[in-house]
């Protein structure tokens, strides 16, 4: 039965034009409590990748009931808030038929997707929207930024594998089926794009007055162009199309700062903030290319997004599935490489190092996370954050039982502080519960998705 | 019949300035091909092929129903290739097959395979509009208002290919709208200043007072419009920068400033930002020639990176420039021009694979010596040594065998030459040892195709074959199995090499590996970052002797690079087809075979020399013409 989480499609639709006709950011003030209705922060939605999968004796526990108490080594970062985390063993990933050389470029673009790209067109991009993209439809128009994407290191990889357009070795996200999503890999431009703070030429911190009108115009004129097009053709003006309209919004956003910044200096307190809430964390900058330090400001400034309210939906691909490597964990072997171990000690070792050292990144953020204070709770309390890859392990290309960590507990409707050691489901499964968690209502399911995870819930 | 009719119909009344293909030939080949496929493919692959790939099954998701039914749609070319690179390798019928082709029988089939291409209609395929890159944008502004092309340095870097990947997003048009500002405050006077140098030019003269100042900003906005949009502005263009102008100006703001804004608005414009088809067609057309003003940009982006310049300009207002004799000459001044090594930054360094070697790991305490500088002067080795070859006018055969490169003092110690080179600067070496010399003994080439701390043989000859002959590599096949379950202790004695060549003795590997470990090998008397040497790391010397397919030996990287070199209609074929497919935008497709066939015939005879390579792509036919793609009532993207 899939109707549990079906709904009439014109209710989301419904939901979708309400935010984008409310007056923008007139909305932000998710905290006003005008009409004296309890307080409910809103749900955020966290991704984190990892290429290449784990060594799957120190990534799964041995059983439910060591999970918190003894969790395997993989996990050992995460101690402190075991109790917010969930693991599910049992979750398949997208079967990878015609495209059997190509498990590389797959483990990526069908880890939000949950699902294949058209074999027939697979030179273009041509999958699915994904679902950090079809929350952001959702959830997007509230906040000032729809969805955040961030990536450690550019995506430059060049490879087609199968005939696969090298874009799907490198974009998890698809704001629609042909439109890849790139990530930002700039701390400094993620820095501006959410707060306006910027000392680099050619950012956008002051709002011109007439900017907004201008661009109004200007996008009338495109879409003349486009009407003249051909498909393919108005797939790349739609992309411009929303690029330049999530500017015009931007816009908006400046003008409401300094709206709200004149409103503070002239003594009316912000009226965003509750009383309780823990004050915007700090972002600083690291001076040397260290990777834990860059990967720790890009979770820094996700921690941010969400405390602030800058955004609901955020996308971070920790590591790309192309020879990256690890100088800090004292050896300079790339990442796939090692993942060919054919379970020889040394390789495996570094394996586990590698994976060890993104989920301690992971737990970096969501440890911040949980030591914010909101509303009634903490900021994780109200957070669905999930960690994952997209091979279980890198040394078959197994994708059975793939490795995911769901850390928060999504405002009360995820059951934490649990291993589930026998999960019947796939990938599809899994991303539309996330979904159906955050309050996302879906017109079909995501992917391959047959059914949703019950036991993931709060009953 | 009637399509070749069709396409004669076309082809005669076209302005025939870029007409490679006999059409008469073409006929008598696609009736040629039709029945060699019906007699020839059809039976061969119902005898062999269906039980598996066909009557709804598709074991490895091949089905060759459609394929058989349509053989010459673009669907099917992927059906087709598929085939010839199994068949060709034994690897289809599989072993345990009830019945298997004679050698005859294979050979003939994938001759038969080699004239599918026959069977496409003459197409040279739809016009790709595409984003200017960060480069393209940088230059084009720099053309423009004489701003640093370092303006734009901010943008973030694109991701290219032969599928080229046009996303943009949010982030960027806020700096395209960031960029705007800065560009604008660099070049306009502030406020009621008196009027820059730049200014006059862009905006003339302040009209008079008492002037109509609407009229005057339209005809401000139809010359702005004309340069920056790289062709003349249609009337609804215009129509919304004089709204903008007017809106400039119902919020009071000045003559100048509400210029500003106009100007502004051209700079977001996707008519600037995007390389945009000029006018609609006429309807009732399927293919017509670019129009000159399209010409004139396709031209200039691929070669100088920017915008056409005066010349190139007045020859599309003139109507002049599709004209063969004019064409030619416009191409040849291109390539003479410093500004085409756009050409090696945009498209060599792609192609060679460079591009990620500024970025790539090395371990640094093997290899301390790939500092920046190092890694710069490897990059400009290659640019400098393309760059001779275009300037030059030489033969594509000398990307393999030529005797001269370029070098400072940095670079000059992994050759050994740092004695006889001093000085930062790159100059030109002529080299006497015939081991170096030429792609394939350039320490950046070398060093892009190596892990970070040993060589990978194997990563060099799937290079080789794919960057340097055009051959297909497939890929290694899922659960590869391990080879290294055997007697540890015998594995640890053995070689790189030896133990490299395990996989020729498992049949599933063997027959890529038999052909591109041998060129790897043939290369591993350089080390890692291009150094030369006769041992290896674990001390043992370097075995660089091996055989190719067809009985050729080789016992050095000179010997292995003669016979690379011999190969000069592959080394001009896959040239041709990645410069072609870059220069469209596109991948290639079924005509597209024939017309790098034509382009071919008419390089063997010049010598394979780079000029006539780049001009033949330049004026071909699916480079001067396009297919128009009906536009299609997609569902609106309007709120």
């Amino acid at each position: 039965m899939r109707t549990n989480f079906l709904i009439d499609r014109r209710t989301c639709l419904k939901g979708i034009g309400a935010s984008l006709a409310l007056p923008l950011l007139q909305t932000m003030g998710w905290a006003d409590s005008t009409q004296g209705k309890p307080f409910k922060p809103p749900v955020r939605l966290g991704f984190m990748y990892m290429p290449h999968g784990v060594i799957m004796d120190q990534f799964w526990p041995a059983d439910p009931e060591s999970f918190l108490t003894t969790p395997p080594p993989a996990l050992d970062s995460l101690r402190p808030v075991l109790d917010q985390c969930l693991l599910m063993k049992g979750i398949s990933g997208v079967p990878i038929a015609p495209f059997n050389g190509a498990p590389h470029a797959l483990e990526l673009s069908t880890w939000l997707t949950a699902v294949l790209p058209d074999a027939d067109r697979r030179n273009q991009i041509n999958i699915a929207i994904s679902a950090d993209q079809i929350a952001a439809n959702y959830v997007g128009g509230l906040t000032s930024l729809p969805s955040l994407e961030l990536a450690t290191m550019p995506q430059t990889h060049k490879e087609n594998q199968e005939g696969l357009n090298e874009g799907y070795y490198s974009h998890c996200s698809f704001r629609s089926p042909t439109q890849a999503v790139p990530a930002e890999t700039n701390p400094r431009s993620v820095l501006n794009r959410l707060f306006g703070k910027s000392d680099q030429p050619g950012n956008l911190t002051q709002a011109d007055a007439l900017d907004r009108q201008m661009l109004d115009l200007v996008l009338g004129g495109a879409r003349d162009l486009r009407r003249k097009l051909p498909r393919d053709d108005q797939h790349k003006l739609d992309e411009y199309l929303d690029s330049v309209r999530s500017v015009e919004r931007r816009i908006a956003a400046i003008e409401y700062r300094q709206k709200e910044a004149a409103l503070e200096s002239a003594g009316v307190r912000a009226s965003k903030r509750h009383a309780s809430d823990s004050p915007p964390i700090e972002i600083k900058i690291p001076e040397g290319d260290k990777r834990s330090e860059y990967m720790q400001v890009m979770c820094d400034l996700n921690v941010l997004a969400f405390q602030t309210d800058t955004t609901r939906v955020s996308t971070y691909i920790g590591s790309t599935p192309n020879g990256v490597s690890y100088p800090e964990l004292g050896f300079k072997d790339e990442h796939h490489s090692q993942t060919h171990h054919n379970n020889k000690p040394g390789q495996v070792a570094k394996v586990a190092a590698i994976t060890a050292f993104n989920i301690s990144q992971f737990a970096y953020m969501v440890k911040k996370m949980h030591s914010l204070r909101e509303g009634e709770g903490t900021l994780l309390a109200n957070c669905i954050m999930m960690w994952g890859s997209g091979l279980e392990d890198g040394n078959t290309h197994g994708r059975e039982n793939l490795p995911f960590i769901v850390a928060g507990k999504g405002g009360g409707s995820i059951n934490t502080g649990r291993f589930l050691a026998n999960i019947k489901g796939n990938q599809g499964d899994l991303l539309t519960t996330l979904l159906a968690c955050a309050g996302v209502p879906l017109d079909r399911p995501i992917g391959i998705a047959t059914q949703q995870i019950k036991e993931m819930r709060n009953v | 019949m009637a399509m070749a009719l069709l396409g004669v119909a076309l082809t005669l009344a076209l302005p025939c300035h870029a007409q490679p293909a006999d059409d008469g030939d073409l006929a008598a080949q696609q009736a040629e091909a039709k029945k060699s496929f019906r007699e020839g493919v059809t039976p061969f692959v119902n005898t062999y092929c269906t039980e598996c790939h066909g009557d709804k099954k598709s074991k490895g998701g091949l089905n060759y129903e459609a394929a058989l039914k349509n053989p010459g749609g673009t669907a099917s070319r992927k059906h087709w290739k598929q085939a010839q690179a199994n068949v060709k390798a034994h690897d289809m019928p599989p072993e345990e097959a009830d019945r298997q082709p004679t050698d005859e029988e294979r050979q003939r089939f994938l001759d038969w395979i080699g004239k599918i291409k026959f069977l496409s209609p003459k197409d040279p395929g739809p016009f790709v509009i595409r984003r200017l890159t960060k480069a393209e944008y940088g230059n084009t502004l720099h053309d423009l208002f004489g701003v640093d092309p370092a303006v734009a340095h901010e943008l973030p870097d694109e991701v290219s290919g032969a599928g080229y990947l046009n996303t943009l997003s949010p982030l960027q048009s806020e700096q395209y709208l960031g960029i705007a500002n800065e560009v604008l405050d660099r070049i306009l006077a502030p406020g009621e200043a008196p009027p820059t140098e730049v200014q006059k030019r862009l905006f003339g003269e302040p009209p008079a007072p008492g002037a109509d100042l609407e009229a005057a900003a339209g005809l401000v906005a139809r010359a702005l419009a004309r340069k920056a949009y790289r062709r003349p502005p249609s009337e609804e263009e215009l129509d919304v920068l004089s709204g903008v102008f007017d809106l400039a100006r119902a919020n009071h703001l000045g003559y100048p400033a509400a210029l500003r804004l106009m100007l502004k608005a051209i700079l977001v414009s996707p008519q600037f930002l995007f390389i945009t088809p000029a006018k609609e067609a006429e309807p009732g057309r399927t293919i017509v020639p670019l129009d000159d003003h399209q010409l004139a940009s396709r031209l200039s982006y691929l070669v100088w990176a920017t915008m056409p310049d005066a010349e190139l300009s007045a020859l599309a207002d003139g109507g002049q420039l599709h004209e063969p004799a004019v064409l030619e000459a416009q191409v040849r001044r291109l390539l003479a021009d410093p500004r085409s090594r756009a050409l090696f930054d945009g498209f060599g360094a792609q192609w060679l694979g460079l591009g990620e070697l500024k970025s790539k790991t090395f371990d640094t305490a093997k290899f301390p010596q790939m500092t920046p500088a190092m890694r710069t002067a490897m990059v400009d080795e290659a640019r400098l040594f393309f760059d001779s070859l275009v300037r030059e006018n030489q033969s594509v055969v000398r990307f393999v065998d030529g005797d001269y490169t370029f070098l400072n003092e940095t670079l000059a110690t992994l050759y050994g030459l740092e004695k006889s080179v001093t000085g930062p600067e790159m100059r030109r070496v002529t080299l006497t040892d015939a081991n170096r010399g030429g792609i394939l003994g350039m320490p950046g080439i070398l060093a892009t195709t190596s892990f970070p701390n040993r060589t990978s043989p194997v990563k060099r000859g799937v290079w080789v074959l794919e960057q340097v002959l055009g051959e297909h590599v497939p890929p290694a096949p899922p659960n590869i199995p391990a080879l290294e379950k055997q007697d540890q202790n015998t594995v640890a004695n053995l070689t790189l090499r030896q133990r490299t060549e395990l996989h020729r003795t498992n049949a599933v590997c063997a027959n890529c590996h038999k052909i591109l470990d041998p060129i790897g090998f043939g290369l591993e008397n350089f080390d890692a970052i291009g150094r030369w040497r006769d041992q290896d790391d674990t001390g043992g010397g370097i075995d660089a002797a091996g055989e190719l397919p067809g009985g050729k030996h080789f016992a050095s990287p000179k010997e292995l690079k003669t016979i690379i070199a011999a190969r000069k209609d592959d080394l001009a074929r896959n040239l041709t087809e990645k410069l072609l497919a870059y220069a469209l935008c596109r991948q290639l497709e079924g005509y597209d075979e024939i017309v790098v066939d034509h382009l071919m015939d008419s390089l063997a005879k010049d010598g394979y020399r780079m000029q006539t390579l780049i001009i033949g792509i330049l004026t071909s036919y699916p480079f001067a013409n396009y297919r128009i793609q009906v536009p299609t009532a997609s569902p609106s993207h309007e709120n």
